[in-house]
């Protein structure tokens, strides 16, 4: 449905700098036209992924959330570029919200957070072993140091808006390691860690498991609204359709 | 420069050439942020300051905080809009008003602390700014549409419109991001220069008061689009990241939890402030500006009045009740109505009082004194609202009369004193609608307002109004007493915090050198704290929070950490209050220019000659107040203001500012211990400096 990576090649890195250029500079500069031939070939995926591919360890942890719990404030997304970049930019976040002000709920947000795949195609699209699992949590995640900038793993990911991103910043593929790798944030992260977005989110529309949710085209969106919720007037259906009036009425209360 | 919270860029718009400049936002970061530069750059760009609101001479100013688009709780989203007004009576006022949402956090995305407008176009035109470029873009296209309309046509405009990644530049290194470009907008009434014209911004946010859509109308401009991908610098970015976990343990409600009722403060619980006679019983999902602690809005399974809280829900409540005893989808559609067509609400509620009661005297309707094809005998009827509406928005009929606001429409009708004597012309100050917070019972909501420029909308002191009266009519005891609440706020309220008495209400007290001290205060804090650092008034300040054991709110220790935080300085509570002063005088020093004498400095004579007797909410207004030397909480109804008592409160006023009691006017001596020789200088030659 959408588009995940348009990139244009109409402004190329200048041919003077190639000779002085990282391998990932060439790559990001040549464009994602450029990545897509080059990368549909061999030579790189011939030597860096071979057939004899193992069982991948589940992820230690997953992130659920439910959007219809979501007030929008971003504050979420704010602490993501935070605790890992150090700066506010909703671009660098790993977790997006995305709303429209004049829908109607609850079709007027949508939460993308990478589900942390048990079959992750971001991991397997990667040509360099960048995107990669980690060993001692099974978080997929980026060593920034081998990526190249090929974009594979956000053309790879299923889900409507890529879970893996481009930080077009710092010239790398990244996406949600669960905290595992956040220089500006003073609590361990990662799983068994504090994860900053859990942390800081208003109404509590973010959670963390180690369980494996059961993976649905809803993803990892469930339902964590409680009577709670329901005494500030909000739905706590699963569908969001039933207000607590009309639950009350329903009920005979 | 950028540097923690800045991002070191003005935009500077000459809307006249169609061309664009930079200022560099270090020349002015003295003054904080938000309303402090904003007032600066007033100063310094607009050449005549007695001009019209309307004038091209004008400058429009739109700035942001250090704290926008950072995860400062409840002080991301807030963008401060000043200028010279066009509400303002019976001088358009050198003017302020604000909003929430997002349009702040874009602005800095895109590399921006602010946008100056200046001049006018020749033709319609919007502002298109996508980090550094902007574009002067054809508004043809777009005018007359309503401001729900014109968002949707200039997203439509965007590629991959779609929930979706999109890119905002040429390569893919040039940024990209998945938010929606955020859209400031008038409607139909700001085009029509209409004095009830607003900016609106997404569903529910509005610069409402001051009449800003109108300023926007004289300009040809319908609209400012931004979107940005750059980031925004922090000081101590995990020192953030503790400070606004730890406000959000020790001083928010619980994650999606009801607690104790209070006012707008920041414990209180993150349900939407509805004031519907009969709320909205569909299923609904909670809405927040940008880095809210916990939002006050909601959006509907039906999508009508999304993101509409507070005032705007509560607009033609009265009416919808009166024509069927009880409320209907009528107030859905008014509210609803006043977003699309930009139309400040608070205006029009009291206007649609003073229109019925003109029919009921006989003197308003079809083919009498003030002759109108309105039809008033369907007033709280849909139909009613969407006329009325519709003909101030496009001038028609008696909406050529009422676009340029009730007080002006009373005057033209040659009934400005007469109804003002009898009370049913409810603008009591500066030709601004009542809040519902009268100046009779809540005096420093009426102080600070008439001291102003316009209706303060300042909710400091009137949350304790509100606390006390949810716990009324839910029959609970309050979580604390009066003498403690006194004891809590007053400790706050530096420097004059060795002052127990400034939070009393009683009528005995009302004129004294103490409740000039309260007002002196809010003046302070809010001219820095909430609209120049930009903590929203609807979570600030925050005195009695019923979710801690003491019940002491973060007011005073909050504010400074997150700025701190960001910025990398360390201001202290005080130095935000003591730049607040700085910034005020200066905003007194425009209006002096404009014309402002202390004996200007008056309320509508219904004010002082008729006892109030009715609240918002019934036959009782509780506010902190002595009797018999303790603090109890008192009903403030039944009283009027005392002219004399007033003059005497106002001598305090200046006396406590350093302003000079006889004119107003500030001394040279206090403008220069403000750092502010070049004001001094400017009255000087204006011949309006005060007496020393």
């Amino acid at each position: 449905m959408v588009d995940k990576d348009n990139n244009s090649v109409e402004e190329l890195a200048p041919a003077e700098e190639k000779s002085t250029i990282s391998r990932r500079q060439f790559i990001t500069g040549m464009g994602g036209i450029g990545v897509g031939i080059v990368l549909g070939g061999t030579l790189f995926k011939g030597f860096l992924l071979p057939d004899e591919v193992i069982a991948i360890p589940a992820s230690g942890g997953y992130l659920l959330v439910d959007s219809k719990k979501c007030q929008g404030c971003n504050t979420c997304m704010m602490a993501c570029s935070l605790t890992h970049h150090g700066v506010e930019n909703l671009s660098l976040s790993r977790i997006q919200i995305v709303q429209d002000p004049f829908a109607c709920f609850p079709d007027d947000k949508m939460i993308t957070q990478c589900r942390q795949c048990a079959d992750p195609k971001c991991v397997s699209a990667c040509p360099t072993g960048a995107m990669h699992v980690d060993d001692e949590t099974g978080v997929r995640t980026v060593d920034t140091a081998k990526c190249i900038g090929c974009q594979e793993c956000v053309n790879a990911c299923e889900l409507n808006l890529s879970g893996a991103g481009w930080n077009f910043e710092e010239k790398h593929a990244q996406k949600c390691d669960l905290c595992l790798d956040t220089p500006f944030m003073d609590a361990d992260g990662g799983p068994g860690g504090q994860q900053a977005c859990v942390a800081v989110c208003p109404t509590g529309a973010i959670s963390f498991t180690t369980e494996i949710p059961v993976q649905t085209d809803a993803g990892y969106e469930v339902n964590l609204r409680d009577e709670g919720w329901a005494a500030l007037g909000y739905p706590i259906d699963d569908e969001g359709k039933v207000s607590p009036a009309a639950a009350a009425a329903a009920s005979g209360h | 420069m950028a540097t923690g919270g800045y991002v070191g860029k003005i935009l500077r718009v000459d809307l006249t050439a169609r061309e664009t400049s930079v200022i560099e936002t270090e020349k002015y970061t003295e003054w904080g942020g938000g309303h402090g530069i904003g007032s600066a750059l007033f100063w310094d760009l607009c050449k005549d300051k007695t001009v019209s609101g309307r004038d091209s001479g004008n400058v429009l100013t739109f700035m942001t905080s250090p704290l926008s688009g950072t995860m400062a709780p409840s002080a991301s989203g807030r963008v401060e809009v000043q200028g010279i007004g066009t509400a303002g009576y019976p001088v358009n006022w050198f003017t302020r008003s604000n909003f929430g949402g997002r349009f702040g956090g874009q602005l800095k995305q895109a590399g921006w602390d602010g946008i100056v407008l200046e001049g006018k176009a020749d033709a319609p035109i919007w502002l298109d700014i996508i980090n550094g470029k902007v574009e002067f873009r054809d508004a043809a296209d777009l005018w007359g549409k309503d401001t729900q309309e014109t968002q949707q046509l200039i997203w439509e405009l965007k590629e991959n419109e779609e929930h979706g990644w999109t890119e905002i530049g040429k390569t893919r290194d040039s940024g990209r991001t998945t938010q929606k470009p955020a859209i400031i907008t008038i409607g139909p009434a700001g085009e029509n220069q209409s004095s009830l014209g607003c900016l609106v911004h997404d569903a529910g946010n509005a610069a409402g008061q001051g009449g800003f859509g109108a300023v926007f109308g004289s300009k040809n401009l319908k609209a400012i689009s931004v979107v940005g991908t750059g980031s925004i610098a922090i000081a101590d970015p995990a020192g953030l990241l503790n400070a606004r976990i730890w406000a959000k343990e020790e001083y928010a409600a619980a994650p999606g939890q009801k607690v104790e009722p209070n006012g707008p403060t920041f414990g209180v619980d993150p349900a939407p402030v509805f004031l519907y006679a009969k709320n909205p019983d569909g299923p609904m999902g909670p809405q927040a500006c940008q880095g809210c602690i916990n939002g006050c809005r909601a959006r509907f399974d039906t999508g009508i009045a999304n993101e509409s809280s507070c005032q705007e829900t509560s607009m033609y409540k009265a009416f919808d009740t009166l024509a069927h005893g009880e409320g209907t989808d009528a107030s859905y559609i008014a509210t609803d109505l006043v977003q699309k067509m930009g139309v400040n609400s608070y205006e029009l509620m009291q206007g649609i009082g003073y229109l019925y009661a003109l029919s009921k005297m006989g003197v308003l309707g079809k083919g009498l004194e003030i002759d109108t094809d309105l039809d008033m005998s369907r007033v709280g009827e849909a139909d009613f609202a969407i006329d009325l509406i519709t003909k101030i928005s496009n001038r028609e009929g008696i909406g050529e009369d009422l676009a340029d606001g009730f007080v002006r429409a009373a005057e033209k009708w040659g009934r400005l004193e007469q109804d003002y004597a009898i009370g049913i012309l409810d603008f009591p100050y500066w030709g601004y609608a009542n809040h519902g917070y009268d100046p009779r019972a809540e005096t420093e909501w009426g102080y600070s307002s008439i001291m102003g420029d316009r209706d303060m909308n300042e909710h400091g002191f009137n949350a304790n109004f509100w606390s006390v009266i949810k716990h009324m009519m839910a029959g609970l005891e309050m979580p604390v007493s009066a003498e403690e609440y006194a004891k809590i706020t007053t400790a706050k309220m530096v420097p004059y915090d060795d002052d127990p008495n400034m939070v009393d209400y009683s009528t005995e007290n009302i004129y004294s050198e103490s409740f000039a001290k309260l007002v002196v205060w809010q003046r302070h804090y809010t001219r820095f704290w909430k609209q120049s650092a930009l903590y929203c008034d609807f979570r600030y300040p925050d005195f009695t929070n019923y979710n801690r054991e003491d019940n002491v709110g973060i007011t005073g220790d909050g504010e400074p950490k997150f700025w701190n935080a960001v910025t990398g300085q360390d201001l202290t509570f005080l130095d935000g209050i003591e730049l607040g002063r700085r910034i005020w005088t200066l905003d007194n020093a425009i209006w002096i220019l404009q014309g402002r004498h202390r004996d200007m400095v008056q309320f509508a004579s219904y004010i002082y000659d008729i006892p109030l007797e009715n609240s918002l909410v019934g036959p009782y207004y509780p506010m902190a107040g002595k009797v018999d030397g303790q603090y109890a909480y008192i009903n403030v109804l039944g009283r009027s203001i005392d002219r004399d008592g007033f003059e005497e409160w106002k001598t305090h006023f200046y006396n406590l500012e350093g302003w000079d009691p006889a004119s107003g006017w500030p001394t040279r001596e206090t403008l220069e211990s403000l750092n502010l020789a070049f004001v001094a200088d400017a009255l000087t030659e204006a011949e309006k400096l005060g007496g020393e």
